[in-house]
């Protein structure tokens, strides 16, 4: 794979393409500069209009033309949010839920890409198909009958419910993922030498191929707690009561379009507060992240 | 062992199969069951639900609307991918290199990953809002225009573009962007550098290591994530919905935003079935191709 | 094991509930024989007003009528934002509370069937002797449906017209447009271009967001009605359309003081209210004004509600409602009307209006003190003399008037309006769409 790849290279510089440029390098690297800087603008430009208008008074941020920068700086907005959004209980909710449903589709996740990726048995390609088809269901399509099966099962504004509906639209991804990564990284002979030392498979794929697959295996799990944290659509239907919304529901309920809504500077308040231990998770999690990809979805 | 291996294996894949069975399998076959039926809520009561065979593919399919909407799914799908991923590896790159502050630059790219997609939907739209946009007061002062952009609301065309498609496009873009980066930087992770050191050797310059050494290697990654966002790009619905609602005159309509209307507006669960059938047909498609892909990959080994 | 502390807690506390409230329905019921009463109903209400103060009125209006009754109530808040689908789930047999505020009895009672949704409460009707008497007619049509009677009415959403008096003072204007042609004129003089010639300041915006709720006053202003009393036929191809039409075309091209804009979505007329990019709303819903005298100390003294201006036919001002009923799957019936019958005693219909800044349908309440106090509650007062119901007697109203393309008005508008299309042929279509829409309700036997 990696001799073919570089295989160009070779034939490019025999015939003398290439040749030592360090101001085509200064030109390309000012190039990336200038994108990154855009970039950077456009990445952050509705994170700071969030914070910024978290610190402004209602009228102050109705001001016509928008001020970019508050008059003044008022902490109204975080002593208020409280009353009007419950956001730190909020917060727990969507850790809770969030946490549960990604633990769940790692483990399911990884026994089932663990068995598509090393073994061959009879139904193994339609199981294969049918779990990544699921992939292909737009959400709007599927949100009633979903609906009706969690109320059906009395599921409907409960934790479990809505961890259950998660962890399973995460799972095609998760199967996906490990499965790439169990292919690449771990080794047949490892699980071999177990089974010969009198291991039985399961205990080989629990003592053995998960504890060295830990980096994928929270790669998926991080995928599948933001995946959760951000939905809005599934827990507007299926927990949408009470004290028990997630934060997306919580927030969402009191943000109008497009800057209008009467509590609109309390709604940036929460939303800041709410991102908050989005972010920190992120700060520690971030090298498990690219490292397990890395390792699961590159040949 | 033969049949304690198969045992294994079953046992093994069966959590994940019911899962996929109960939340996946079965709404869509009950929902595309409905786009069979006649299901108006305003009627269901009085005359239940009645086979109507392909009425209601007839119907959404002579809907210009719907028309219309096919083919700016499928527009914005592939502007959203074709700009985020360009910018995706540029900003992959970025995190990629060693410079003090890295640490910073990687949370700042990630930014978007935490704001609640619903409220910087919000936020965009406040941004982009013709009259308040903080945007264009600014373009303004700088002299840089002389009357404001209509970001989401200038109906004017060129061929099958125009503003608000552009508009709603680069939102998209931005709400995808961590996942395209950290994906990206994941494949970039995974090059052995000798093969730079290779192209050093051979006298490259950075945009041919990139040309020669990067893309190629990257493609396997490229080609899992193109796949994986053509099939959530062809269903989503969320920014556009809340964005525009399709708006100016279908410029930004969507098949997943018509269909939600016909659910939620018009109390019409058929025709938003039948629209619902398509985008399954369409993704199907693709999604067959992808997984003849996954399959081939494994037999590869 | 601290949830099996909860579990037998809650139980102890139910039974020592279940006791009183068996002691007091035995009063309260005085002859009839004592009935187990259930201690727990789940009642929702939409948010309105300050929330913070509304909260409070609702933990006191339950905690009240728990120690009266015994009847403990679960309040939830359910956003405006997500009511809509709230709703609609419930009348497809999503999970219902037991009573509630609700809104668009016709539609939802019309898909619950006789499953979910709305529950007619025929038998309870004697427990208000006084209806007729106690509140405005008109707002008990929007609790009555096919002939059943499903709650109390305690809530109306009148919408005046409001202007910037700071700006009409600069442009040289004394008072409130009174008529169509004023207001025009006001219009233009309120409005306000650049250098470039771009507009900074609109004199004119319809009504809320929802541009289809905006169009409605101008119709009934100009004459027309939706449909015929039967709500069988639609009746929306005459002169009061074209009239209505063309008065809003020309405020957007002729006159240049409606924004071009105003059909798509983050058109938000009350947001440029605030900001001062809009000097005038000709419909502007309820909270708007309460809003303002609360949030917005920076812009007292500078606007000023009046009785909409009148067109062809009238000044119409659009009026939408609420009412509290019950639920079909209650098994608490009698239950929530004891508490409606709470809620709707004068006392607490005053609590109600004042917490959430509503207009009351109950006569003594809008009388009182609470609604007289300010210029801007007087108006709305007077304004009540010209509401109409927005309530029509087709299930499908709602799906009609829906602000999104592919409704029936909100694509007339559009033709008519933004596209400038020919005015016979939109109508026509129109009125041929939305009578195809109506007939979706009436089954041939």
């Amino acid at each position: 794979m990696t001799l073919t790849s570089a295989e160009p290279l070779r034939a490019t510089s025999r015939r003398g393409g290439f040749a030592r440029s360090p101001a085509a390098d200064r030109l390309t690297r000012f190039a990336v500069i200038a994108v990154t800087v855009l970039a950077l603008i456009y990445i952050l430009l509705p994170v700071y209009w969030m914070v910024k208008s978290s610190f402004q008074t209602s009228f102050d941020i109705r001001a016509q033309p928008p001020h970019w920068i508050p008059r003044e700086i008022t902490f109204q907005a975080y002593k208020d949010m409280g009353y009007i959004i419950p956001i730190w209980r909020y917060i727990l909710n969507s850790i809770y839920v969030s946490a549960a449903a990604a633990l769940l589709a790692t483990l399911i996740g990884a026994s089932a890409a663990y068995v598509l990726a090393r073994f061959r048995f009879p139904l193994m390609t339609l199981f294969l198909v049918m779990i990544l088809a699921t992939q292909l269901i737009p959400p709007i399509t599927r949100a009633f009958p979903i609906y009706s099966a969690i109320q059906a099962a009395g599921l409907l504004n409960s934790y479990t419910g809505i961890i259950i509906a998660y962890a399973g639209f995460s799972l095609p991804f998760s199967v996906m993922l490990l499965r790439g990564y169990f292919m690449n990284n771990c080794p047949p002979d490892l699980e071999e030498a177990a089974l010969v030392d009198g291991c039985t498979y399961f205990s080989a794929f629990w003592r053995i191929i998960l504890p060295i697959s830990l980096p994928g295996l929270a790669a998926v799990t991080i995928f599948t707690f933001l995946n959760a944290w951000n939905d809005f659509l599934w827990a507007s239907l299926l927990l949408s009561q009470g004290e028990m919304k997630t934060v997306q529901v919580g927030i969402g309920d009191f943000s109008a379009e497009g800057g209008g809504g009467r509590y609109i500077n309390l709604v940036m308040a929460a939303c800041v507060t709410a991102t908050i231990p989005a972010l920190i998770m992120f700060l520690f999690v971030q090298r498990w992240l690219v490292s397990g990809l890395t390792a699961g979805s590159v040949k | 062992m033969e049949r304690q291996k198969r045992l294994f294996c079953y046992l093994m894949v069966a959590p994940a199969v019911i899962f996929t069975f109960v939340l996946g399998l079965l709404p869509m076959i009950t929902s595309l069951g409905w786009s069979f039926l006649e299901y108006d809520l305003i009627r269901v009561q009085q005359t239940g639900t009645p086979f109507v065979g392909l009425e209601n593919y007839k119907e959404v399919l002579s809907d210009g609307r719907f028309v219309r909407s096919i083919t700016n799914t499928f527009l914005m799908t592939g502007l959203v991918i074709a700009f985020a991923i360009s910018l995706g590896l540029v900003l992959a790159h970025v995190m990629h290199s060693n410079y003090r502050g890295r640490a910073i630059v990687r949370v700042l790219i990630c930014a978007p990953w935490f704001v609640p997609p619903v409220v910087a939907a919000a936020i965009w739209m406040w941004l982009l809002n013709t009259d308040r946009s903080p945007i264009n007061a600014l373009l303004m002062d700088m002299g840089l225009i002389d009357s404001n952009i209509r970001f989401l609301t200038d109906s004017s065309t060129w061929g099958p573009f125009s503003v608000p498609l552009l508009s709603v496009t680069a939102v998209r873009a931005w709400n995808g962007l961590p996942f395209i980066v950290i994906f990206i930087l994941a494949g970039l992770q995974s090059i052995p550098r000798d093969l730079y050191e290779a192209a050093d050797v051979d006298g490259g310059n950075l945009w041919h290591k990139f040309r020669y050494v990067t893309l190629p290697l990257l493609k396997p990654v490229l080609g899992v994530l193109i796949m994986l966002l053509l099939i959530t790009g062809i269903g989503h619905f969320e920014i556009n919905y809340i964005m525009t609602g399709g708006g100016p005159q279908d410029l930004t309509n969507v098949m997943a935003v018509y269909s939600y209307l016909q659910a939620f507006n018009f109390f019409r669960f058929d025709l938003a079935s039948a629209a619902g059938g398509v985008i399954l047909v369409l993704t199907g498609i693709i999604c067959a191709l992808y997984i003849r892909g996954q399959l081939k990959n494994r037999d590869d080994r | 094991m601290s949830t099996m502390v909860r579990i037998t807690n809650g139980w102890r506390g139910r039974c020592a509930r279940a006791g009183a409230a068996l002691a007091v329905s035995a009063v309260a019921m005085g002859a009839a024989a004592p009935q187990a009463f259930a201690q727990e109903i789940e009642f929702w209400t939409q948010s309105y007003g300050d929330l913070i103060a509304w909260q409070r009125t609702m933990d006191e209006l339950t905690s009240e009528f728990e120690e009266q009754s015994g009847i403990e109530v679960n309040h939830e808040l359910v956003n405006w934002s997500v009511a809509f689908n709230r709703w609609l789930t419930v009348a497809q047999g999503g999970a219902a509370p037991d009573c509630a505020d609700m809104f668009w009895l016709h539609s939802f009672s019309a898909i619950g069937g006789d499953e979910y949704g709305p529950l007619p409460i025929n038998e309870y009707r004697d427990r208000w002797p006084d209806l007729e008497a106690q509140f405005y007619e008109g707002s008990l049509q929007d609790v009555n449906w096919n002939g059943d009677f499903y709650g109390i009415p305690w809530r109306g959403d009148v919408r005046p017209l409001i202007y910037r008096t700071d700006y009409a003072a600069e442009a040289g204007l004394e008072g409130a447009p009174d008529t169509w042609d004023e207001l025009v004129e006001h219009a233009k003089a309120m409005t306000v271009r650049d250098d470039n010639g771009n507009v900074t300041r609109w004199g004119f915006a319809l009504g809320p967001d929802n541009v289809s709720q905006a169009y409605v006053p101008y119709y009934w202003q100009a004459g027309g009605l939706f449909m015929t009393e039967d709500g069988r036929t639609a009746t929306i191809d005459n002169e009061a359309t074209r009239t209505a039409l063309t008065f809003i075309r020309d405020l957007v091209w002729e006159h240049e003081v409606l924004n071009p804009d105003f059909m798509e979505r983050g058109h938000d007329p009350e947001a440029d209210f605030q900001s001062g990019i809009v000097a005038m709303i000709g419909s502007a819903p309820g909270p708007t004004a309460p809003t303002l005298a609360s949030d917005f100390p920076e812009l007292d003294g500078k606007w000023a509600l009046a009785i909409p201006a009148e067109g062809p036919a009238g000044r119409d001002a659009y009026a939408g409602s609420g009412y509290f009923g019950v639920l079909r799957g209650s098994d608490n019936v009698e239950e929530c009307v004891q508490w409606l019958q709470f809620l709707s005693t004068p006392d607490s219909m005053q609590r109600l209006s004042e917490a959430s800044g509503n207009v009351s349908p109950m006569r003594d309440v809008m009388a009182s003190d609470f609604w007289s106090d300010t210029e801007w509650k007087k108006t709305i007062t007077e304004t009540l003399e010209h509401a109409h119901t927005s309530q029509h007697p087709s299930p499908v109203w709602n799906a009609l008037v829906s602000p999104e393309p592919g409704a029936v008005i909100y694509d007339m508008m559009y033709e008519a309006v933004i596209q400038q299309q020919d005015l016979d042929e939109v109508i026509a279509r129109a009125q041929e769409r939305m009578q195809s829409e109506m007939d979706r309700a009436f089954v041939e036997e």
